[in-house]
């Protein structure tokens, strides 16, 4: 997919093809070849352990690479090739550039590993070796007990940082529904597929899982009390577990809750009586404010990154279609014109797109359009349904469910739609994605 | 007509003189020994091809994805038929998202709005593309003079200058090697972004101290990229003479 917002037009190269130290000669245009992935080349680690529980440095180098890789901006160079030291010696000297250079490395990462009773301790450096340029040089400590892989993430992370300019998301987790134990939980995994661990077991049937912007509780909506859907919330940090919004009347019907950017306020759907409205509260259930007043359904909310905003999915056309609105209410304007059945849009953490799904042929497509509706592209199309997505905190990928490979499956993609990676696979179906926030 | 004698006179002599000028100067053009220089390139009026060897260039293969449907006309909302209300509605049994359930008659796509199959021109391009790629991108398809990525530095108010022959070879075979060195991640190659670049090369194509930015893109990670490229593609191709060279490294292949 080519996402063109302003194509560089030929006047705007000829004015800059005019620099006064080459007024006489012609400018040279290079376009983008095939190369996408810096070659990045990784030391062993030297491990500096008191504890008589060695980390394991080659499987942490291991652990670095997948996360690096998973970026899709980074491929690592074989070791048997270097030039230079294959574990790191020492993080105060100097690096021969001309070693990492010679064998095409644009990045080199080394460091040092140590476990103490206490706390497990990455020290590394990452260089530019044709520039000879130390670009981060930091220190990552977590308990003595926890997984070194989330310690490899947070590095590639800072790599992908360094080199691209905005984070990289090995470290996040994604939360997402499965029906692999009987009946729909809550789940979550890393952002590469791995731990994937329940975050309810309540038997019921449970949905529409959303992060806080803090990472420490998820909303979600579950038949659990009442027999109705009612908003819980799952906290692994401050937050209490249990019903969301007590203050809220009993005789509706809610779901699917989403925060605002900066957590002060909660948009949701309430149903009563057949009519269902985008509703806004404080995280308690307080202030409760109705955005929407029509005989149409109106559902899934979303916020823009500023919080301003709210895109929405109503019927009042005839046929689901995205809507946008001020966050506290007002006249919706309606987005997508194109295809007759739009739903689930999800606004980009950098505000210029809102992911979506359409029904083109007969089954659901994720699509991409700007605010303004003047672009309007799709990121996957499938014959088979591709569905609900949820954006990387960087913006640069999108978590969906895929029918492609026969059950639903939760992949991800790039904006770009190039590469698209199943992470479930052979066990129920697997929806809804939620992309939880960077780690703090 | 009503003309007197003295304006025919008149009319007919510049009838005359007319006739004649016009034979002498086709005499002039078919017997001149200089035609047919004139009609042999002198050199490439590169501007209006400046983007022969991208557009030529095939499109991004992994493209699993219809091309870009046109943005859609916005054409104002019709006040739609209320829809009657809404039955009850309640989460799903199943884990699907609830999708607001159409009152009224559903505006299919037409499946041929989205292309899902690539066109015969992607599959061309992917062809060329590996064609290119088998041959490490050196064989690319010997260029005519003409199709040089060239901008000649403007003067000619946008229509560029001339660049000879020589030249014109040496900047093909100077952007393809450059191009094998530098890396455009994924994101960038959504974004718009040109950085313009002095490089200085003795005569051997090696790179002379460090290559200048003269316009930044506006992202440092991209400029930053740039640089890395043009270090890494040192030695370049032996350039028509030593000195400084501008590049200009644009993000979008189809720029």
């Amino acid at each position: 997919m080519r996402i063109r917002q302003s194509p560089i037009p030929l006047a705007l190269l000829l004015a800059l093809a005019m620099p006064a130290a080459a007024q006489e000669r012609p400018a040279v245009i290079v376009d983008p070849g095939r190369k996408q992935a810096y070659d990045v080349a990784v030391q062993r680690f030297a491990e500096r352990s008191t504890s008589p529980r060695p980390p394991g440095t080659e499987k942490f180098r291991e652990e670095l690479g997948r996360a690096l890789e998973y970026s899709g901006a980074f491929q690592l160079v074989n070791p048997r090739a270097f030039l230079g030291p294959e574990v790191t010696d020492s993080l105060e000297k100097p690096i021969v550039c001309g070693d990492w250079s010679q064998i095409g490395a644009d990045a080199l990462v080394q460091g040092e590993l140590a476990r103490d009773p206490q706390l497990l301790t990455a020290d590394f450096r990452v260089w530019d070796p044709s520039r000879c340029k130390s670009l981060i040089h930091k220190r990552y400590r977590q308990p003595a007990s926890s997984d070194p892989s989330l310690l490899a993430k947070r590095i590639a992370d800072d790599v992908v940082e360094a080199f691209l300019g905005v984070r990289g998301v090995s470290s996040t987790d994604i939360a997402f529904v499965s029906n692999r134990r009987g009946n729909a939980e809550i789940f979550v995994m890393g952002a590469d597929g791995s731990g994937q661990r329940a975050a309810t077991a309540n038997r019921s049937i449970n949905n529409f899982p959303s992060w806080s912007p803090d990472g420490d509780s998820i909303i979600y909506t579950s038949y659990r009390q009442a027999n109705r859907p009612l908003l819980f919330l799952s906290s692994r940090g401050k937050g209490r577990p249990g019903r969301l919004l007590p203050r809220l009347p009993a005789e509706r019907a809610e779901y699917r809750g989403v925060w605002s950017p900066k957590g002060d306020r909660i948009a949701l759907v309430l149903s009563e009586q057949g009519a269902a409205e985008i509703y806004s509260s404080r995280p308690d259930g307080s202030d409760l404010r109705q955005l929407t007043k029509h005989r149409g359904i109106d559902v899934s909310p979303t916020f823009s990154p500023e919080g301003s905003r709210i895109a929405f999915v109503s019927d009042r056309s005839g046929v689901p279609q995205v809507y946008l609105m001020s966050a506290s209410g007002g006249e919706p304007k309606r987005l997508t014109f194109q295809g007759g059945y739009n739903t689930n849009p999800v606004w980009s953490p950098d505000g210029q797109w809102i992911a979506y799904e359409s029904r083109v042929g007969g089954q659901f497509d994720i699509w991409l359009i700007d605010p303004d509706g003047s672009t309007n592209v799709p990121v996957v199309a499938h014959p088979r349904n591709d569905e609900g997505p949820s954006w990387a905190p960087n913006g640069r990928m999108l978590a969906f469910s895929s029918k492609r490979f026969g059950r639903a499956e939760i992949c991800v993609v790039d904006i770009g739609g190039e590469k698209v990676r199943r992470l479930t696979q052979g066990a129920g179906d697997n929806t809804a994605p939620s992309w939880g926030p960077f780690p703090r | 007509m009503d003309l007197d004698d003295g304006r025919r006179g008149n009319f007919r002599r510049f009838l005359v003189v007319s006739a004649m000028l016009h034979l002498g100067l086709a005499a002039i053009f078919a017997f001149s020994p200089g035609m047919p220089q004139m009609s042999a390139p002198m050199g490439v009026i590169s501007v209006d091809l400046v983007a022969a060897p991208t557009r030529a260039a095939p499109a991004p293969r992994a493209r699993p994805k219809p091309a870009p449907a046109p943005a859609p006309t916005p054409a104002p909302v019709k006040p739609a038929p209320k829809p009657p209300v809404p039955e009850k509605r309640v989460l799903p049994k199943e884990t699907t998202a609830p999708k607001p359930t159409p009152r009224a008659k559903r505006e299919e796509i037409p499946p041929e709005a989205v292309t899902r199959p690539e066109t015969p021109e992607q599959e061309y391009s992917d062809v060329l593309d590996k064609l290119r790629s088998e041959a490490g991108e050196e064989q690319a398809p010997p260029a005519e003079p003409e199709q040089v990525a060239a901008v000649a530095p403007a003067g000619g108010g946008g229509t560029g200058r001339p660049v000879s022959p020589e030249v014109a070879d040496w900047m093909r075979r100077a952007r393809i090697h450059v191009r094998r060195s530098w890396v455009v991640p994924p994101g960038f190659r959504l974004q718009s972004l040109a950085t313009v670049v002095d490089v200085e090369l003795d005569s051997g194509g090696n790179l002379l101290g460090e290559p200048e930015i003269v316009k930044r893109s506006g992202n440092p990670w991209y400029d930053d990229g740039v640089l890395r490229s043009i270090r890494k593609a040192s030695p370049l191709p032996a350039p028509p003479e030593a000195g400084v060279w501008n590049f200009v490294f644009v993000s979008d292949e189809s720029s």
